[in-house]
């Protein structure tokens, strides 16, 4: 037993720690579907206003852009406060046209020492710092769920 | 099993303290009992009897619009007949909500019973504690769950400045 | 009662208080004899904050309740609206949601499994059982995209599709929380100390446990045997075979052992649905989308969380949103009726009020919500 309990203790002092060093040598942990800041299509945002009414952190708020957008006449673009997001990812299942995105740009990448730094406007979130990745985009619901009706219910039912 | 507990609920109950004895529109496997707000102590002590003597909790409903009621909803469940759930429910005037405790018969109704008051401002006849509990220290407006009462255009007039975003835009 | 009694405040920033949560304790020399819960301090109103938001975005509020045990309280609010819209659910979002609720539960148990370490002294438990939780999060965050509340299940399914590699992930996991849960099986539970300050103090009889309406591992510790997943099957549970652990004595000893015991029947539970994953994994049917509007009606959701029987009950006029929504959390009738009880039939001293609330594992922000 003596003998069990130092062949262990020397096991540990040859592996490595279980701690990380972030920013220093590693970036935060992450794995292929981690949810993170968003990234802003502004070519195909029409500027609808459902990711702002979905949003259950009140972060989105529509603020005007000017400029010469084809698809979206009323020129208004989301801006978000990571501050109060989150990421839920309701606003990039419900964009009708897929102009919201996640990257997995999270954790120390996001931290700031200004508070009013977390107020993303729409031309700072359509360009994301590299490196990252988008991991969670409107192709997660192509193609679309069926949608439920009574229909389906009755079938469903008669099939069992 | 659900049918017989009914049956048995209508053979057992006397007829004059219940209105209707029905299956739950939601859940075929709840029953359901309509009474009058004067009748419930004696029914709560009948269910005891009969094996419901496990209290899960109280529910109160706001039916402003509808019929300017409260409805408030016992539910009561028996560990010996597999965890069969019996709902309670009645409506009580929203102007003049008074209902008897039962506090005395079930200990944990003594802490939802708080919890209805402070959150509905129903009363509690002979509870003997009713005070602010959950809401003590930080609230200090009308019950908060009302639906007549617009608590978050209340607290964002009263701890936010009346502004929406509490921070400039 | 002797002559003088004091008043004294423990919590909510005690190392022996469980979370955010205070108590008023009266002591006679070093008994304790009456406990009066202070709660408010996580009050967020959740029942009115969901009356604001549309049906499927209430998943988001959903699992805020309670940090421990997230899954479980989210799965009660889906099955709620999908018992109001009347809908099913496909097959493989059922087997999914059913492991990632078990899985919350073994998370709620080995994050208990820290302050129950900690409360009687054995520092090692917390770091081991934080080592095991943290592979549980890391496998969350591959499959859902979070750590912590994963806003994965939905009214009609999951939000999306499982990864190809879910079985082998999976079964890595609980090798590895399998051989830490041994481990404190052998360092804490054979334990003379350990053994010595939870056997035969907190006892709850079983009458008194039904009376006071105390739920979940509490109520198996005191002998009784009753498990929603058992009498009220919902999702999977009644596709697949587990036992339901119980205690003889009631004591604090037996409280702690049956959630040990949870925690291998999860396991148990996840090894048997894998395999039923595995057939459907090419499955793309995963989820229904639900329409905005609800019928008109009422919703009961009602599941076995990590600490108790849980209960939503949802009232719907035809809206987009809920007219109103009553959570009815677990933890209340054990930091009220049950410790009241304890402390008034027992000789209770301050040094064991801790080890005493430890093991009846309540959860402050569900009691507030």
């Amino acid at each position: 037993m003596v003998l069990g309990a130092i062949i262990l203790g020397l096991k540990y002092l040859f592996t490595r720690p279980y701690t990380r060093l972030v920013p220093e040598k590693e970036r935060p942990f992450k794995t292929e579907t981690t949810r993170g800041k968003h990234v802003l299509y502004m070519d195909k945002c029409t500027g609808c206003t459902m990711c702002q009414r979905v949003c259950p952190a009140d972060a989105i708020q529509m603020v005007r852009v000017e400029g010469d957008w084809k698809r979206n006449k009323k020129k208004i673009f989301p801006r978000i406060d990571l501050h109060r997001c989150t990421f839920c990812a309701m606003c990039v299942e419900v964009c009708p046209t897929g102009a919201l995105a996640m990257t997995d740009i999270t954790g120390w990448e996001l931290t700031t020492e200004d508070k009013e730094k977390t107020i993303y406007m729409p031309y700072e979130l359509s360009e994301p710092e590299p490196p990252y990745r988008i991991t969670v985009s409107k192709n997660e619901w192509l193609p679309p769920p069926p949608f439920y009706s009574k229909k389906k219910l009755i079938e469903k039912t008669s099939n069992k | 099993m659900t049918n017989n507990v009914l049956e048995e609920l209508k053979a057992s109950i006397p007829k004059e303290l219940v209105e209707e004895i029905r299956l739950s529109k939601a859940k075929s496997n709840i029953v359901e009992i309509v009474i009058k707000p004067e009748n419930l102590r004696k029914i709560a002590l009948h269910l005891r009897n009969l094996g419901f003597n496990y209290f899960i909790g109280i529910e109160t409903i706001d039916w402003w619009k509808k019929d300017n009621t409260f409805e408030l909803i016992y539910m009561f469940s028996s560990i010996e007949r597999n965890g069969q759930l019996v709902f309670v429910r009645f409506k009580i005037p929203r102007d003049n909500p008074v209902v008897d405790s039962i506090h005395d018969i079930f200990p944990l109704a003594y802490y939802q019973e708080i919890e209805n008051y402070e959150f509905f401002g129903v009363v509690f006849r002979n509870h003997g504690g009713l005070r602010k509990w959950i809401l003590e220290g930080n609230w200090d407006g009308p019950p908060p769950l009302r639906k007549d009462f617009d608590s978050r255009k209340w607290v964002l007039e009263k701890y936010y400045g009346g502004k929406r975003y509490e921070r400039p835009i | 009662m002797g002559l003088k009694t004091v008043e004294i405040f423990l919590g909510p920033q005690h190392p022996g208080a469980p979370g955010n949560v205070a108590f008023k304790l009266t002591l006679d020399g070093e008994r304790v004899v009456d406990a009066e819960v202070v709660p408010g301090y996580l009050h967020r109103g959740f029942e009115k904050l969901m009356e604001y938001r549309w049906w499927e975005v209430n998943v988001v509020m959903a699992p805020r309740f309670c940090v421990e045990d997230p899954d479980n309280f989210e799965l009660a609010y889906v099955l709620a609206v999908e018992n109001l819209y009347g809908i099913e659910v496909p097959e493989k979002a059922k087997y999914v949601r059913t492991i990632i609720a078990e899985m919350s539960r073994i998370q709620s148990h080995l994050f208990w499994l820290l302050f129950m370490g900690a409360a009687v002294g054995a520092r090692y438990i917390p770091s081991w059982a934080m080592a095991a939780r943290e592979e549980i999060l890391k496998w969350y965050d591959y499959i859902t995209g979070h750590r912590i509340y994963h806003h994965y299940l939905v009214p009609g399914g999951i939000r999306w599709n499982i990864p190809r590699d879910f079985r082998e992930r999976t079964l890595k996991v609980l090798k590895f929380v399998n051989k830490i849960v041994d481990d404190i099986k052998k360092a804490l539970y054979e334990n003379k100390i350990f053994i010595a300050r939870t056997r035969g103090i907190g006892i709850l009889k079983p009458q008194d446990a039904i009376r006071l309406s105390a739920t979940g591992p509490v109520l198996r510790g005191s002998g009784v045997r009753y498990d929603v997943r058992k009498v009220d099957p919902y999702e999977a549970y009644d596709e697949v075979e587990f036992n339901i652990p119980v205690g003889e004595y009631g004591d604090t000893y037996d409280r702690c052992l049956v959630r040990l015991k949870e925690i291998y029947e999860s396991m148990n539970i996840i090894r048997q649905l894998l395999d039923k994953v595995e057939k459907l994994i090419d499955d793309k049917h995963y989820r229904y989308k639900i329409p905005l509007v609800a019928p008109p009606g009422e919703g009961i959701g009602r599941v076995e969380s990590a600490r108790g029987e849980y209960i939503v009950h949802i009232t719907s006029t035809g809206g987009q949103t809920p007219y109103r929504i009553r959570l009815r959390t677990p933890s209340m009738p054990h930091l009220t009726t049950v410790i009241k009880h304890i402390v008034k039939n027992e000789e209770v001293t301050i040094a064991d009020f801790p080890i005493i609330v430890k093991s009846l594992d309540p959860c402050a922000p569900d009691l507030d919500r």
